[in-house]
């Protein structure tokens, strides 16, 4: 019985060893035909893809984009938010000896040991969407995505704008939700709206920051608490749409939602709807799509030789009632 | 301290120690902030608790009958999401029973490998929570589930509407408790819960199904998480595909804050509760006080910890343990 079953494993051995050497002939041809065209090889690994529509959407245009283009052939990882995870990937990566690493940094400290490592394979390193902390910037080769801080002070110029237009730049008191502690992307948009919003408007009261973790909900009991706390709140500023349309819901709960004025980040589809009910009033216009074709742009024009600033920033324009007819509603 | 257990006030303590946990915290925080205690804000966290509590009270099952549910979280995403998805595809009067016996199936499946098969409840329930979390990104493909008609569906009245006065969720959450208050308290099924986790051995000899029992706190579990599913869905009329991440441990916090034994064997339905209100009151009491935010999360587990310390010493009628 045994001696049987060793003769079919051996059989069954054989006839893969024998169809592996012929696809491999089969390959070492095609690479000699192929030689001047051989496909880039490029890896990604994600944040946390399915956290949120943005990151669906950034994967699915990822893989679209590569799919559009012959030359380039992607390992699509996904690192489920979890920082040992995408070590893992990035090793992973760097042991298949891709052309190109695109890493979209769970967290902008823990990930910088493994992007050295992938720089000292002398892998070219693309981060992309939220950078990683300025320690690691000397091993990565560009940073492709939004800026930040950017956006964070484009919302304090659009909320002081609005406040202008209904006269009240004068006594107006903010709230913050902002996104999820630690985040990169959260401190930059934090940091960009507080820096800037006492520059263009001075006479703004900033009273409380508290972090809604890119949740509707949670920051939906987080503006419950604002309203008990104050009478008077004459704007809310979120991270991201998200989590202000979460803070409109409470406000329209309380019947408190006329009178403030909402500006967000990220125009999710939800907030571009409350833009068209009037209930929402302004956010930053950053596309998934844009997003992640610039990342593997980038990552193409570096296997290519060219040469890339280091901070590849693509545009993104503020967006509010007013203008809102100019840009296409967001997929996610 | 010796004395006073002795007396009738000590006897009062050992049975109410987590009501008096309850009780400073109130002041506390009422000294703190005088809004803590207004009727808007009360109602606000017992509605915006009632979702945790709805779930707390089916893992109560779960827990004193020995076991432990760590899916609820990730099983309360999957119930948001497919209710507000088939919302729009066959209506909310079919997309809510269909929800139920999804999720219940989940809930089957879970109570047949841990009762039938004696699968340990942790590494089970552990590992449904990412198998459900995958099912549901895969069902949604990712994507946030938003209900196109907002304003014109009905199914809106569980999240958001309201009674005499008093919030759907928050109604829905008290009749649920008292029903399976008395579910738990005085029918024999109840008793068999108890008799399960306090002595499975002694259960089975006693000639009660044990597996069974089993089966059935899963089952009940997952019933309440389609109920807090359904809040949820309705409260927001869209949902993101992690809505219900992390939920599990502020739900077993609950239970346990009530008094409930890990081990198993004790517990009640309204000490569940008061564990429910305690957490939420904490955490929006914290907010009220404009506590950084990083500090929130050390106070937070300070003062369940010092909670559960007061129940014990109150039972034992010493601060400190004999056997230091």
């Amino acid at each position: 019985m045994s001696k049987m079953f060793l003769e079919e494993i051996t059989m069954t051995l054989r006839t893969i060893l024998t169809a592996t050497a012929a696809t491999t002939a089969l390959s070492v041809a095609g690479a000699a035909y192929a030689e001047s065209h051989s496909p880039m090889r490029i890896g990604i690994t994600q944040n946390n893809v399915g956290v949120d529509s943005y990151q669906t959407t950034y994967e699915n245009a990822f893989i679209a984009a590569a799919e559009a283009n012959d030359n380039v052939e992607v390992v699509v990882l996904d690192a489920g938010g979890d920082v040992a995870r995408q070590i893992a990937q990035m090793e992973d990566l760097i042991q298949q000896d891709v052309d190109a690493i695109i890493i979209w940094p769970t967290n902008g400290e823990a990930v910088i040991p493994a992007v050295r490592k992938a720089h000292s394979a002398e892998i070219p390193v693309i981060v992309t969407n939220s950078n990683i902390a300025e320690a690691g910037f000397d091993f990565v080769s560009t940073f492709s995505g939004p800026d930040n801080i950017t956006q964070g002070s484009r919302s304090a110029e659009i909320m002081c704008d609005r406040f202008k237009a209904l006269g009240i730049e004068d006594e107006a008191r903010v709230v913050q939700i902002s996104g999820q502690p630690g985040y990169t992307t959260a401190i930059e948009r934090q940091k960009g709206f507080d820096d800037r919003l006492p520059e263009v408007c001075p006479n703004v009261t900033l009273v409380e920051t508290q972090p809604g973790d890119w949740n509707r909900e949670k920051s939906q009991q987080v503006m419950e608490a604002f309203l008990v706390k104050y009478d008077d709140i004459d704007g809310v500023y979120a991270g991201d749409d998200n989590m202000g349309v979460g803070a409109l819901n409470a406000a329209l709960a309380a019947d408190r939602a006329e009178g403030i004025t909402f500006v967000g980040a990220t125009n999710f589809a939800v907030g571009y709807e409350a833009m068209e009910r009037g209930e929402y009033w302004g956010s930053i216009y950053q596309s998934p799509v844009d997003d992640a074709e610039a990342a593997l742009q980038s990552a193409i024009d570096l296997i290519s030789g060219e040469e890339l600033p280091f901070l590849n920033y693509f545009d993104t324009p503020k967006i509010t009632q007013d203008n809102m007819t100019e840009f296409t509603k967001p997929v996610f | 301290m010796e004395s006073m257990s002795k007396a009738g006030i000590g006897r009062f303590l050992a049975r109410q120690g987590i009501l008096i946990a309850f009780a400073v915290f109130i002041i506390g925080f009422t000294l703190a902030n005088g809004r803590f205690l207004s009727p808007e804000n009360v109602m606000g966290v017992v509605r915006s608790s009632a979702i945790l509590g709805v779930m707390a009270l089916g893992v109560t099952f779960v827990v004193i009958s020995g076991n432990l549910d760590l899916s609820v979280g990730s099983m309360m995403s999957f119930s948001t999401i497919v209710v507000l998805d088939l919302h729009d595809k066959i209506g909310p009067v079919l997309a809510i029973p269909a929800m139920f016996v999804m999720t219940l199936c989940l809930g089957a499946f879970i109570g047949f490998l841990v009762g039938y098969l004696k699968l340990n409840s942790l590494i089970v329930t552990l590992g449904m929570l990412s198998a459900i979390h995958g099912l549901t990104l895969t069902y949604s493909g990712g994507q946030n589930m938003d209900i196109a008609d907002k304003e014109g569906t009905w199914f809106s009245v569980f999240g958001q509407g309201s009674a005499l006065g008093i919030p759907v969720p928050i109604l829905i959450f008290l009749l649920l408790a008292a029903l399976l208050g008395i579910v738990l308290a005085k029918t024999p099924f109840g008793r068999k819960v108890y008799a399960v986790g306090g002595n499975g051995t002694a259960a089975t000899f006693s000639g009660i199904k044990r597996a069974r029992i089993v089966f059935l706190c899963y089952v009940m579990s997952s019933f309440c998480v389609a109920v807090a599913g359904l809040i949820q869905a309705s409260r927001s009329l869209g949902s993101q595909n992690t809505v219900g991440q992390g939920l599990e441990l502020d739900v077993l916090a609950a239970v346990i804050l009530g008094g409930a034994s890990l081990l198993g064997g004790s517990g009640t339905i309204f000490k569940t509760v008061i564990g429910v209100l305690i957490l939420g009151f904490i955490q929006n009491g914290l907010l009220l006080v404009g506590l950084q935010f990083y500090v929130q999360f050390v106070v937070t587990w300070a003062i369940i910890i010092l909670a559960v310390w007061l129940d014990i010493a109150a039972k034992r009628g010493k601060l400190l343990s004999t056997i230091a």
